[in-house]
């Protein structure tokens, strides 16, 4: 049973989110971000030292909410699909295209220290320069780029 | 402190997964500028979090762990250079990190390859960013074993 809306408004998830990252530089003086949480997990997955414990809370903590959802939408299902890619791409195809993607997003995230989380959502709240500038340069690429493959594609992606 | 950030990473977590945004077309649609919701997401979590954490900053806020710092940087090209890269994943995978991890967590296969990527890829910039500094490191190793000796013909 779908106990969940199919999705929740904008102006319930955004103002809540914010009050997400407020709770945690309020209480921890912690900055809320993905990829240094996915770098900590990763480094904990694999035996490493692990620099910052409460990182890899976080990104456990992530998983665990997202999974709640998924359970709260019926549980979760293994699935090849893709959204309106999945589609247009076969698999065999889409499997290193998609993790050409994610290795610029993890490379570049790093590089520039931050992430959609980290610089779009937790930096722009904290008023950072360097995330504002990261933030309209990262919006910049991906909405030209996707602009550039819908016309690519004559439209069809 | 680790269960601080295990319950708002759970609070984010939840919220990225209600809102969708690990549906590759929420975000694509987002990208084309066809609909605004995501938009409207992130602009009403700035406008609700910016104020209240100026505000605690101003008011030296105490937290667990001393007094609050929003860890404001300055710009620098190392920002835009990556946030570029990131921006062009981003528009081809139709997802990021967090929504990456709420996809896959659903069930899908393929979210899962967008996470291998981006471990691969942080694992990379980090040996990029340490092979970059080895120079620097020993010419500061070779100063400081020549230093001695150049103080000593000084003095």
């Amino acid at each position: 049973m779908d106990i969940l809306p199919d999705r929740v408004p904008w102006y319930i998830v955004g103002p809540l989110m914010g009050l997400t990252v407020v709770a945690l530089f309020a209480i921890a003086n912690r900055p809320l971000g993905a990829t240094t949480a996915y770098r900590e997990s990763f480094r904990a997955a694999t035996l490493r030292r692990v620099n910052e414990a409460w990182r890899v809370w976080l990104f456990v903590g992530m998983a665990a909410g997202a999974l709640l959802v998924s359970l709260l939408r019926g549980g979760p299902s293994l699935t090849l699909s893709y959204g309106l890619l999945g589609t247009l791409v076969p698999v065999g195809l889409l499997i290193p295209i998609l993790f050409g993607a994610g290795l610029a997003m993890g490379f570049g995230a790093r590089w520039s220290g931050g992430c959609t989380s980290g610089h779009g959502i937790r930096g722009m709240s904290a008023l950072s320069p360097a995330s504002i500038a990261a933030t309209m340069t990262f919006m910049a690429v991906a909405v030209s780029l996707t602009f550039l493959l819908h016309i690519v594609t004559g439209g069809s992606l | 402190m680790n269960r601080v950030s295990f319950l708002a990473g759970l609070a984010f977590g939840f919220l990225v997964a209600a809102a969708r945004l690990n549906d590759y077309n929420v975000i694509h649609d987002m990208l084309l500028l066809r609909e605004p919701d995501v938009f409207l997401m992130m602009a009403s979590a700035i406008g609700v979090a910016a104020p209240i954490l100026a505000y605690m900053q101003k008011k030296h806020w105490r937290t667990m762990d001393g007094e609050i710092n929003l860890r404001r940087q300055p710009i620098s090209r190392k920002n835009v250079t990556g946030a570029a890269i990131f921006g062009a994943g981003w528009a081809v995978a139709g997802s990021c990190p967090v929504p990456a991890l709420a996809m896959t967590v659903g069930g899908s296969v393929l979210g899962a390859f967008v996470m291998a990527g981006l471990v691969s890829g942080i694992v990379l910039r980090d040996a990029v960013e340490a092979r970059s500094l080895q120079p620097l490191l020993r010419r500061f190793r070779a100063s400081s074993e020549v230093e001695p000796e150049a103080a000593g013909a000084q003095g």
